[in-house]
Parts: C-alpha cells; sequence; structure tokens
C-alpha cells in the first residue's frame, strides 16, 4: 500500500487554501463578482493563454487517486497511486507534471477543477469555438480576448505596439479574432518576415513606405497594413534581441514558444497577451504515452518559463492560463484511451496567483450520461482574469456577469 | 445570470462604402459606356478568378454586354474535370490528406473552369452557406461544393431547398439530430438568421415551431444520404411567421423565401460580393425588387448586376479587397499556370481564407478582415516563393509550379517590351497585370529596381540590368508589383 500521506512539500500550506475547506470554494465560485480588492492592477501584467488542443483528459492530469471508481473506471490506462505526485488525501498531479509540481510547491499554481458550461458540445471544432469566443449559446465572430483588445483600443484608436497580443503560431486563434485590432500571428521568428532576395526586400521597402492613399477606402488601409507587416519582423527582431533566457529550455517546440514569449515579455515589444498551442490531446487510443509525453513538455516547459521570467524579475507580472476544448469520458474505451467528454480541470501558474486548490473535483460516480458534471463555469476563470489580472469590466466581453474566483 | 445582448451581426464592412453619389435611378440600367481593358479586367476579377492579359484583350474585344453573356450564358463546354476521388482513395491517405486533396480539387476547378462565373457563385454559396471540413467528412464537402455548382445560378428557392436536406449541412447543423421526441433548433435558426432573412426578423417562437418543421431528415451514414422517416417527423400544426399549418420542411423553406426582408437580405449579400461594401439602401431596394420580379432567379439578378452602370461606375472600380481565394487562383490564373502548387491549401489558411474550412457557421466575415498584417505576409511570402526567385528557399513552393506559365517568363516580357529597357519592361508589366493602375512613383521605383545592383548573393556586385542578370531581376520586379497594395484590391 503506498503512503497516501505523502503529498508535496507544501501541501500542508496549500491546504489551508484547498483541499480542506472545498465547501469555502464552492461558496466562492457561485458567489457575487468579488468587490474591488483595494489593490491596483499593475498595467504591464501579460496574460498567455495556453491551448490544450484536442480535449486533455482531466482525470489523468489531476488524478483522484484515492477514489476507488477511478480505478474501476481505468484497469489499464490508470495513473497507480505509488506514481502520483500526490496534493492531498483525495488527489494528485499526473507524474509527468513534475515540473509544474515544484511551481506549486513555491504557490505558485491554481487547480480550478471541474471547469466546464451547460449542455456541452463534443465536437472539436465546435467546442472550442464555444471556449475561445466564450459564447456556448451562440456563434460569434470574435474571441474573448479579441473583443478584450477592442474595448483597449476603440475604433480609431491604435495599440502602441504592433506586438500588444501576439499568437504564436502561423494563423490567428479564434480567441484572439478582434473587430478592428491588428494581432500578429508568429510562427517563428524567421517566418514573421517579408521573405525574399536581398534587392527585392530593399524595393518592397520602398514602394510600401512611398504609398499614397487613394480613392478607394480600401487602399489607404492596406498601405498603412502592409508598411506595418513589412516592418513588423524586423521590428520584432531588434526589439527582442536586448533580452537572454537565463535558463536552458527544453527543446520541444512547445518549450520554444515559451521561450519566445519570454523574449517578447521581457524586451519593450509592449506585449500583453500571447496565445500558445500545445497538442494533439486527442487521445482515443494507447493514451498513457501520448498525454504524459505532452504534460510534461508542458511542466517541464511551464517551470523553464517562470524560472527564466523570475531571474530577470518578471514572474509576478506573467500569469499563464491553460484549457482544453473538453475533457475525456470517465471509463476508458476499449482501445486503452479515452473518448470525448466534458469538465476536465485548468491551471492559472503565475508569480501572482494565490496557490492552491479551487472547486470540488467532479464525482466519478454522480455522472451525466457517463461524463463529469462541471463545477465551475469557464467564464468565471475568463472573468477572473479579465477583471483581476488585465482589469477590465467583463460583463460585456462575455456577455453576462460571472463571479470572479480569487486565485489572482 | 443576465445575459446581456452582445452585438455580433455588426456588418464589419460599414465605413467601407465608396465616397461619391450613387445615382439610383440609374444604377441598375445596362452600362453602355466605353468597354476597354479595364472594364474587361473588372469584369474577369469580379465574376470569375481574372486571367491573363490575354483574357482581358479577348473580353474586352467581345464588348459589355457579349462579355457578360460570355459569364452567365457561357457558349463553351467545360473541361472534362475528374469526379470527385471516390471515397476509398480519399481514406487510403492520412486524415490531413484527404482534407488537403479535396481542397485542392476544388481549387483546381477554380483554376481551370471555363465557366468562371459558376465557379464563383460556387464560392459564394460556400461563404454563404458555411460548412466546414473541420466537421464534415471531405466527400459530403465535395458534393456540397457540386450542389452550389450546379443549382448555383439557378432558382434560390430551389437552393435552399436542396441545401436543408443536403448530407454535409445536415451533419454540420445537426439537423440529423433533429427528430420529434428530441427537437434541434441549429439549422432553423440559422435558416432564418444566416441563410435566409438576417437578424432580427423572426422570434424564438418560430425557431423552435420551424425545428419542428424540419424533424424526421435522418442522416444515415453508411450511405451518406438524407432521408425522411415519418417517424421522426412532428406532424402538429406549427405557427410560423404568421401562417399556422401542419408544416414540413418545404413549407417552412416557402414561407422564408416569400418575406419581403429575404429579397433584401440576399440583395445586400450579392452587392457586397460583386460591387462594393455597404450599398446604399436604395441600391439594394433596387436589386432586391429585380430578385422578386424575377421569382428569385440568381442566373438573372446577377446578370443584371454584371450588366449595370453601377457595376463600371468609377466607385466600383478596385473597391473590394481581394479575398485570399481571389488573391491567389487570380495570380495563377494571370500568369498561365496549368496546375494548382499542392502548397496552396496551406498557404491559403494563413492568408486567412483555407477553403473548405470557414471560421465558423457565419463564414468569412470579408472586407476589412481580410487584412492585417498576419495575412498580408502570407500574401507577399507565397508570391516571393513563386516567383521572386528562380531559387526559392527550401519549403518554399517551387517556380517549378509555373512551368507552362508562359506570362511570368522573362524572355516573353522582355520580348513583349521590345528590348531590355528597363522602362519599357516595367510598362510592359504593370500594363498587363495592372492595366496600369499604378502611380509614377511606383513606375519609377521599379525602374530603380531594375537598374540596381542586384542580390549580394547571386552577382558580383553592381550589374546594371542586362543579359546576365534580367531573369532575376523581372522576377523581381513581378513580385514588387503582385505584392503592390492596389493588387491586393478586386
Amino acid at each position: 500500500m503506498p503512503d497516501r500521506r505523502s503529498f508535496l512539500r507544501s501541501s500542508l500550506s496549500v491546504a489551508v487554501l484547498g483541499g480542506s475547506l472545498p465547501a469555502a470554494f464552492a461558496r466562492a465560485a457561485s458567489a457575487q463578482a468579488l468587490p474591488a480588492l483595494g489593490r491596483s492592477i499593475d498595467p504591464a501584467n501579460v496574460l498567455v493563454v495556453i491551448a490544450l488542443s484536442g480535449g486533455n483528459d482531466g482525470l489523468n492530469t489531476i488524478v483522484p487517486w484515492s477514489d476507488d471508481a477511478y480505478h474501476r473506471a481505468r484497469p489499464v490506462i490508470r495513473i497507480p497511486d505509488s506514481a502520483v505526485l500526490k496534493l492531498n488525501a483525495r488527489i494528485g498531479f499526473n507524474p509527468a507534471l513534475a515540473g509544474l509540481g515544484e511551481l506549486y510547491a513555491q504557490g505558485h499554481v491554481a487547480v480550478v477543477q471541474g471547469v466546464g458550461y451547460p449542455d456541452p458540445n463534443r465536437s472539436h471544432f465546435e467546442a472550442t469555438q464555444i471556449w475561445e469566443t466564450a459564447s456556448p449559446q451562440r456563434p460569434l465572430g470574435t474571441g474573448w480576448l479579441g473583443r478584450a483588445l477592442d474595448r483597449m483600443y476603440p475604433a480609431g484608436t491604435k495599440p502602441p505596439s504592433l506586438f500588444e497580443a501576439v499568437a504564436l503560431g502561423d494563423t490567428l486563434p479564434a480567441a484572439l479574432v478582434a473587430a478592428h485590432v491588428d494581432v500578429a500571428a508568429i510562427g517563428g521568428l524567421n517566418g514573421y518576415a517579408y521573405n525574399t532576395v536581398k534587392d527585392v526586400k530593399t524595393q518592397a521597402g520602398v514602394l510600401y513606405d512611398g504609398a499614397r492613399p487613394g480613392g478607394s477606402p480600401y487602399l489607404g488601409m492596406i498601405a498603412e497594413t502592409a508598411r506595418q507587416a513589412y516592418h513588423g519582423g524586423d521590428e520584432l527582431r531588434a526589439r527582442i534581441s536586448g533580452y537572454t533566457p537565463a535558463v536552458t529550455y527544453p527543446t520541444d517546440g512547445f518549450a520554444r514558444q515559451l521561450r519566445l514569449a519570454a523574449q517578447l515579455i521581457g524586451s519593450d515589444a509592449g506585449t500583453r497577451i500571447i496565445f500558445v498551442s500545445l497538442g494533439s490531446f486527442d487521445t482515443h487510443a494507447n493514451q498513457r504515452a501520448q498525454q504524459d509525453r505532452l504534460l510534461k513538455y508542458l511542466g517541464d516547459g511551464l517551470l523553464a518559463f517562470f524560472n527564466d521570467l523570475a531571474a530577470h524579475g518578471l514572474d509576478k507580472r506573467v500569469l499563464a492560463l491553460t484549457f482544453s476544448e473538453f475533457g475525456r469520458r470517465v471509463n476508458q474505451n476499449a482501445s486503452n484511451g479515452t473518448d470525448h467528454g466534458t469538465a476536465m480541470p485548468l491551471f492559472a501558474v503565475g508569480g501572482g496567483v494565490s496557490g492552491g486548490i479551487y472547486g470540488e473535483h467532479p464525482s466519478l460516480t454522480d455522472l451525466d450520461d457517463g461524463d463529469l458534471k462541471f463545477g465551475t463555469d469557464f467564464r468565471s476563470v475568463y472573468a477572473t482574469v479579465l477583471e483581476r489580472w488585465l482589469g477590465r469590466n467583463s460583463t460585456d466581453i462575455l456577455a453576462g456577469t460571472f463571479a470572479a474566483l480569487p486565485i489572482v | 445570470m443576465a445575459l446581456i445582448s452582445l452585438d455580433t451581426s455588426t456588418d464589419p464592412q460599414v465605413g467601407y462604402r465608396p465616397s461619391g453619389t450613387l445615382d439610383a435611378e440609374s444604377a441598375l440600367a445596362p452600362y453602355a459606356g466605353h468597354f476597354g481593358v479595364r472594364q474587361a479586367a473588372h469584369l474577369l476579377r469580379r465574376a470569375g478568378f481574372g486571367g491573363s492579359a490575354a483574357d482581358v484583350a479577348r473580353t474586352a474585344g467581345l464588348g459589355a454586354s457579349a462579355a457578360v453573356d460570355s459569364f452567365v450564358h457561357p457558349a463553351a463546354p467545360e473541361l472534362p474535370f475528374e469526379a470527385y476521388p471516390p471515397r476509398e482513395v480519399l481514406y487510403a491517405v492520412k486524415g490531413g490528406q484527404a482534407r488537403t486533396g479535396t481542397e485542392l480539387w476544388w481549387l483546381d476547378r477554380m483554376l481551370r473552369t471555363q465557366h468562371p462565373l459558376a465557379e464563383k457563385m460556387t464560392l459564394f454559396w460556400h461563404g454563404h452557406f458555411a460548412t466546414s471540413i473541420a466537421k464534415v467528412p471531405p466527400a459530403l464537402m465535395a458534393r456540397q461544393i457540386d450542389l452550389f455548382r450546379a443549382q448555383g445560378l439557378g432558382n434560390f428557392h430551389a437552393l435552399l431547398a436542396a441545401v436543408s436536406v443536403d448530407p454535409a449541412m445536415s451533419v454540420w447543423l445537426d439537423n440529423r439530430s433533429n427528430s420529434k421526441a428530441h427537437p434541434n433548433e441549429n439549422y432553423a435558426r440559422e435558416v432564418m438568421e444566416l441563410f435566409a432573412l438576417g437578424l432580427g426578423e423572426y422570434t424564438e417562437s418560430d425557431v423552435k415551431e420551424a425545428a419542428r418543421a424540419f424533424t424526421g431528415w435522418a442522416y444515415d451514414s453508411h450511405t451518406m444520404s438524407v432521408s425522411f422517416d415519418p417517424r421522426r417527423h412532428d406532424d402538429g400544426v406549427k405557427t410560423f411567421l404568421g401562417h399556422s399549418g401542419n408544416f414540413g420542411l418545404t413549407d417552412v423553406v416557402n414561407i422564408i423565401v416569400a418575406q419581403p426582408v429575404h429579397q433584401r437580405f440576399l440583395a445586400r449579400k450579392l452587392l457586397e460580393y460583386f460591387v462594393y461594401s455597404d450599398p446604399e439602401p436604395a441600391l439594394t431596394e433596387a436589386v432586391a425588387q429585380t430578385y422578386a420580379l424575377c421569382g428569385c432567379d440568381i442566373a438573372i439578378t446577377v446578370g443584371t448586376i454584371l450588366r449595370s452602370n453601377v457595376f463600371y461606375s468609377a466607385r466600383a472600380y478596385r473597391a473590394l479587397p481581394k479575398s485570399p481565394i481571389e488573391f491567389a487562383v487570380g495570380l495563377l490564373r494571370y500568369v498561365g499556370a496549368t496546375s494548382v502548387p499542392p502548397g496552396l491549401p496551406d498557404a491559403l489558411r494563413r492568408m486567412g481564407q483555407e477553403p473548405l474550412a470557414p471560421p465558423s457557421v457565419k463564414g468569412w466575415d470579408g472586407g476589412p478582415a481580410w487584412i492585417n498584417t498576419t495575412t498580408l505576409l502570407a500574401r507577399f511570402n507565397f508570391v516571393n516563393a513563386l516567383v521572386a526567385t528562380s531559387r526559392p528557399a527550401a519549403g518554399a513552393i517551387p517556380a517549378a509550379a509555373l512551368s507552362g506559365a508562359p506570362n511570368v517568363a522573362p524572355d516573353a516580357i522582355v520580348s513583349a517590351a521590345g528590348g531590355l529597357d528597363p522602362a519599357r519592361i516595367v510598362d510592359a508589366i504593370v500594363t498587363s497585370a495592372l492595366q496600369d493602375d499604378v502611380t509614377g512613383d511606383v513606375r519609377a521605383t521599379l525602374v530603380a529596381f531594375l537598374r540596381s545592383g542586384g542580390d549580394a548573393a547571386m552577382t558580383v556586385n553592381p550589374m546594371p540590368f542586362g543579359p546576365e542578370n534580367y531573369q532575376e531581376k523581372i522576377r523581381g520586379a513581378l513580385a514588387l508589383t503582385f505584392n503592390l497594395p492596389v493588387n491586393q484590391l478586386n
């Protein structure tokens, strides 16, 4: 019998915040929006949103290790008790999340359990739209972060930097689609540039810089955007050249993106919102190997990222938030994987985070057609980030009032 | 939780109406003015996907009326295009390849079709009835595209009825799950909001009642077909948009199409696609009347627009941004490419318009939403990889994609210009590619480019324009021309 008391080092202190007081947090999650905290919000705060795309299995991420129903539902793909990095007498991290465990032990990780929304959608495409546009009922053309940007910079005004919001990837995620703020999608430093032979590039600059607006209402806008696009890559490289990472990052693609995120944050690029993706978590078959590999990228990448930021004195103004379009079903399937499900935990990580466990772990026996019931609406998490981290009123952005959580 | 209204119906193109005043009286009267290369190129870009300089000259030679006829009633037979690859073939390859393969199948048709207006309308209806390969199997997407091609210039009433039982749509908006026991309102709502009437033109009760009428159309994934199952149909009395009866799917479609607001809804959308952004209400009303008088005949309505004074007015000329597909396919048609580069779907995704994959049920916003720094860089780098050099970077679309592309062959351009004179070569390029729609500054900059020292990596420093570097230099000048802001306008 493994020692069910061998919790992570800081478990006693966080137990006060979380595990031992679930009722208090259930109350907080359903309460009115918290009154102003009497603290100012740093206008330099940065939000890093991490999409775990494909639908991350929550039960093998935050493992309800002492629940027999968990072991019964997953005879092959369960994480054995002895391997779980225990947070308290009920739950613990998948061991692949050891890096995240270190940050948790420092008190910099909030685990929000059982996040979802009513009438959950199990299509990757539609569920992703729902999470990223924050609109379960109706499709929207703009994302929740895009709408925040539109309100920070109303029509006719522009962010001071072209890199105010950046998607690390070669297309814009729905979350960052704004009505009028231009968001850069940067697949890589080399790709984000006007790429051609030198003499062509030089003369293209002459053409774009010398363009004069014409009669068509579109021509002036296109000429100005072309000029920005042309110079954007060089400007980006110049701005981030002064930042030297203080740690060695892992070599996977996700860690490379986080390294670029740290460069953006640590230089004068003026970046406030960053979107990164990691996947695919769509583990219909042979789940353990695939999910564990990805969770290790997540945990180790975030550890390197925050160690780097801390060495530069930046970790307190960076908040990383994970999400996934859905969790997975409770029972493993016949291929030692799991199929599309519902609620899942998400992580908020950073020097400004009140570490601990928020919300109740969903019951594995009180199910909705074999699926977990959600306890916290994902828009409460968004409201928290908008109100308490970015200093925005969330009601119009989310088309409703959702109670903030005390995670930051 | 108090839901507040989040306005998502705002037309993003408001503010992009051309300056000047509409002459509403004569706007839709047939155009009788000069029909030269500018008017011909305008027609080719709007009613199709552009063309080569030779296509422009040939179209100009027809005169306005016969030129429009050649689009609306093409005399030339269509090429013998391969039927969509059978399911077994597509599923023998990996999932992503089935998606890309289906997209290439359609893009090839856009490139080589002899009936460009039918294909342009197919793209219009794909954006209008926006269905995505992200949820729907590729074979069903292909069948839906075939439906738009077959009926896209027919009668809207028949098209809407066909779309309502189309397998791809049945999967996409869940009407396959709509039964008497478990009504699903998804299709009932969108058919009114997005396809025919617009937000605010119906009540929530209308949505519920229409959903009841739409019950019973089951999708069979083995036969990949939709059929009516009376056991799943709600055959009670419904009250819908002021009418009551034991309505089924056809009745609801009939009632929707008869709404006067539908005529304006579709008229405005056609004007924004073919003429300019944010059309005046008087112009929308005039097109709506034409559409109503001909009983929802799409070919007559679109033909009226393409023949009209307002279509050839200065206010409509280069007044719309090219969509990524218009930009990329137009470029390939201009240069005379005979096949689609395999990397085109990925390039289009970066430009913001992967065919068969609209971002949501609302389709692509279009207009100003096509233009941002990321999507423009994707356009520019697509061009640069295609034509700027004969030595493209690793991973770029190889210039070999343009083998058999006579109109970017430097020797052909030198021959058209009558020699290696930089000014005459620039003349030849901007006249052929842009109907001379460039300022003197741009022309001078392109001439200066041809005269400047070459790329250090390829020449022995500074080398005046001449026999040793004209190939690379002309390719560069072409790329600079294609990447001009004015060439982003349709």
